[in-house]
């Protein structure tokens, strides 16, 4: 087979016996056999200790990442100024209270006695320190865009500051809500290295060791200005396969894992030994239409598509009845300015075919429905179940899966092709949400005149009403043109194990842990 | 053997470099990290304050050529997802890889030449055909299958191991057997042959004519000369497990490099992605010269050079 048998070995030469070198080696091999120990785990016996799963990890601690799952991290030892609670109400946290001061201006007044984990003081030094941080576009921040409206920040006294807009800009203390308050001294001091690989805040627990991509250990901080969190340590593990998470929920490992996968929803309930905690997020999942060129520049075949999914149906089979049908808008029934006048457009295979074939839809016309996998809850399996519906009406529909950043790419140039799958989130607040429907949000291929008449009055106002009154006439033109089809509001999915009480399922997916004790 | 090992390594920067830059141009090409790292609110300035820290206003040949000059000065760039150096980030993730590697190897190792030893000595009877058995189901199963039934079986209703992540010698066990069962049925497939092969040579007859034991034949004469294949194969078979080792990492929450530059690819964060490569390449290279020397060691007949 090879050149060791090639030649048959001379008599009492080193095959007789193992050469020196040859024995080296088998024992080698065995060595090999010899499974080397580690150190073991933390041994943190008599303390309690709260064990989360999560699905996916930020891979450092650095502020700016723009994602819930870096966000839900660095709230364990940050706080902000306005914190959003998990039904996704905005209550006081390092600010006290705040007002606008006239139209450009917001002041805020803080929380006195506040200490960073380091024992120094929290002050106006470390507000304007770290807004002034993310709004300095060398910084790369990236939720910077949430108060591009910013143009600067001034110390009254050490516990009053006052942020100055362009314009009048009315959602300024909950666009900062997922923006930590950083420590002046501590950057000044030890430099953003340090602030990134050893985080310093005011919150709830205290940095103690992080491992990239394996695990974020904590302490509580027991002179929390909100009370001790009811545990002693907190070990947040990064757990990327769902099968994985819900096996350490079950062995009893994990006490609380986020992103439950729907299908064990029933396995979970039936186990005993844990619970399924969910809640409606603010994301509203949509499919989008290209309007620009035929066929779906016809306001009357988008409308046939909306009538041609039958969405109750996809939330009782594919979601298994977590989340809501969207009401025929953009906007979530727990959100400011949804419209509860506005109802989802009624199954209807029979009324679609027709309005196509009085448009003249030619049914041979290719419809790719473009979207990612694993993005959103079953996302792939939403966009299949869509595709058969639309091939009942007798539409060509298929399913085109992209990669993250390919669809990123695409979208950013607005080459989506004609229909494809995305969620906004509005955090609680219609803004957030419609910009994406306006040429400011710089992606949308559909343009209203009076939607974009109506966004730029109600984010020039501080007056709830006008607000509200805008945004319902906005979801309104929204139903009527149809841009996008609206489908789910998509569930906020945890098991919890049934040793833990006092958590609750948050709607934003940040963790929220002081309260959680452990049995 | 010097002048060999030279002129074996003095080809690795050529084909290191070829990676690279198909790598690079990939992942230029398909997705631009500004629209990943940043949220789809950002702003003008910040995209073109970051823009041009990443060179993205460069055409690729020449952002690639300044990739090349920064890493002769031994500078792999800046991560944007770990808002620091590259090369450590990759480096840090290194041990957790080669753990479960030399673990996987070993069982595989053992097991397999154990199991293709048996099949041998035994041929054609009860242990060659449950053994052989055995080993092509095994290889008909997918890692991410048997991982998840490991975890079942043996963390959540016996509770002997734990599900996930890296610590003790326990956590070490279910991902080294998820992976070693990816490379193992080869093994056994391959010491068999090897063996048969060497047991029907006059030597072994001669020796069984000399009265020599059964075992002693087995383990003196025959596995001896039948080692080398399984070695060659070890060769080639490094670079699957690497590669196979993604999927173990991530079922088992095992924090290594596979799962860091899949990430990292998913990120665009192209600093990361190449020096993962340079660091996996570099890896497998070193295996296989590793298991070259090995060879000539066990057969002196095998002259390198």
């Amino acid at each position: 087979m090879t050149h060791a048998q090639s030649f048959p070995a001379p008599a009492g030469s080193s095959w007789a016996r193992p050469s020196a070198a040859r024995r080296s080696l088998l024992a080698g091999l065995l060595a090999c056999a010899v499974p080397f120990a580690l150190p073991a785990g933390p041994a943190w016996a008599a303390e309690t200790t709260l064990t989360v799963a999560a699905a996916t990890f930020p891979d450092s601690l650095q502020t700016g990442i723009s994602t819930f799952t870096s966000t839900s991290l660095l709230m364990q030892t940050y706080d902000p100024l306005v914190a959003r609670t998990n039904k996704g109400d905005y209550v006081p946290a390092l600010a006290e209270s705040w007002e606008p001061t006239g139209p450009d201006a917001w002041r805020f007044h803080l929380r006195r006695g506040v200490k960073f984990h380091d024992g120094s003081d929290f002050t106006a030094e470390d507000v304007k320190f770290t807004l002034d941080r993310i709004i300095d576009p060398k910084t790369a921040y990236g939720f910077a865009g949430r108060i591009s409206q910013v143009s600067g920040v001034t110390i009254l006294d050490p516990y009053t500051v006052e942020v100055r807009t362009k314009g009048t800009f009315p959602i300024l203390p909950k666009a900062v809500a997922d923006m930590p308050m950083e420590s002046k001294r501590y950057y000044e001091k030890d430099g953003a290295e340090a602030a990134r690989r050893h985080p310093l805040g005011t919150g709830p627990f205290v940095y103690g060791n992080w491992i990239a991509g394996d695990r974020y250990e904590l302490t509580a901080n027991k002179q929390y200005w909100g009370g001790a969190p009811k545990v002693d340590r907190l070990l947040i593990r990064q757990v990327p396969e769902a099968a994985t998470r819900v096996a350490a929920l079950l062995s009893g490992e994990a006490q609380i894992v986020e992103e439950l996968p729907i299908d064990v929803l029933d396995q979970i309930k039936a186990s005993r030994v844990a619970a399924v905690a969910s809640t409606p997020t603010t994301v509203g999942l949509v499919l989008t239409f290209d309007p620009r060129k035929p066929p779906f520049d016809n306001p009357k075949v988008r409308e046939a598509l909306d009538l041609a999914i039958d969405k109750d149906l996809i939330l009782k089979e594919i979601l298994k009845g977590q989340g809501e049908v969207l009401d025929g808008q953009l906007l979530t029934r727990a959100t400011f300015g949804h419209d509860p006048a506005i109802r989802a457009r009624p199954y209807d295979p029979k009324r679609a075919k027709e309005l196509l074939q009085e448009a003249k839809y030619d049914f041979k016309t290719p419809i790719a429905i473009t979207t990612q996998s694993g993005k959103y809850v079953s996302d792939v399996d939403i966009c299949n179940a869509v595709a058969g519906m639309f091939g009942e009406v007798g539409l060509n529909a298929s399913v085109n899966v992209l990669e993250g950043g390919v669809f990123l790419k695409q979208w950013n140039a607005k080459e989506m092709g004609p229909l494809y799958m995305i969620g906004w989130y509005s955090l609680g607040d219609a803004d957030f949400a419609t910009v994406w429907y306006t040429e400011a949000g710089k992606r949308t291929t559909w343009v209203d005149a009076e939607y974009e008449k109506l966004f730029s009055e109600a984010r020039a106002t501080n007056d709830s009403a006008l607000r509200e009154k805008d945004y319902g006439r906005m979801m309104q033109i929204l139903h009527q043109q149809t841009p996008s089809i609206f489908l789910f509001g998509l569930p906020s999915l945890y098991g919890v194990s049934s040793k833990i009480s006092g958590f609750e399922a948050a709607s934003d997916k940040i963790l929220r842990l002081k309260d959680v004790a452990v049995r | 053997m010097l002048n060999y090992v030279a002129r074996r390594l003095f080809y690795v920067p050529l084909s290191i470099l070829i990676v690279l830059g198909a790598a690079f141009v990939v992942l230029r090409t398909t997705g631009n990290p500004i629209d990943i790292f940043l949220d789809p609110n950002h702003t003008p300035e910040q995209a073109k304050a970051l823009s041009a820290r990443l060179h993205l206003d460069q055409p690729i040949p020449v952002q690639f050529a300044i990739y090349l000059r920064d890493v002769l000065r031994g500078d792999f760039g800046e991560s944007l997802q770990f808002g620091g150096p590259a090369m450590p980030a990759v480096l840090g993730r290194l041990g957790a890889t080669l753990e479960l590697l030399a673990a996987a190897l070993a069982v595989a190792l053992v097991l397999g030449i154990a199991g293709g030893v048996a099949c041998a000595v035994w041929r054609d009877r009860v242990p060659d055909f449950v053994i052989s058995t055995l080993a092509i189901a095994a290889q008909s199963m997918p890692s991410f299958w048997l991982g998840i039934l490991l975890i079942q079986i043996f963390a959540v209703d016996l509770r002997w191991l734990p599900t996930s992540g890296r610590g003790d010698l326990a956590h070490l066990i279910l991902p080294a057997t998820t992976l070693a069962a990816f490379v193992l049925p080869n093994f056994v497939l391959i010491t068999r042959t090897s063996m048969l092969e060497v047991m029907g040579e006059p030597f072994v007859v001669t020796g069984r004519a000399k009265g020599l034991s059964a075992a002693t034949l087995v383990f003196a004469h025959v596995f001896p000369n039948a080692l080398n294949p399984i070695l060659s194969f070890l060769g080639v078979q490094v670079g699957r497990l690497v590669a196979g080792s993604i999927v173990t990492e991530t079922i088992f929450s095992w924090p290594g490099i596979g799962r860091l530059l899949i990430g990292s690819i998913f990120q665009r964060d192209v600093p990361v992605v190449l020096a993962g490569v340079v660091v996996v390449s570099l890896f497998i290279v070193l295996a296989n010269l590793a298991v070259d020397l090995l060879l000539s060691v066990n057969d002196p007949r095998i002259r390198l050079g």
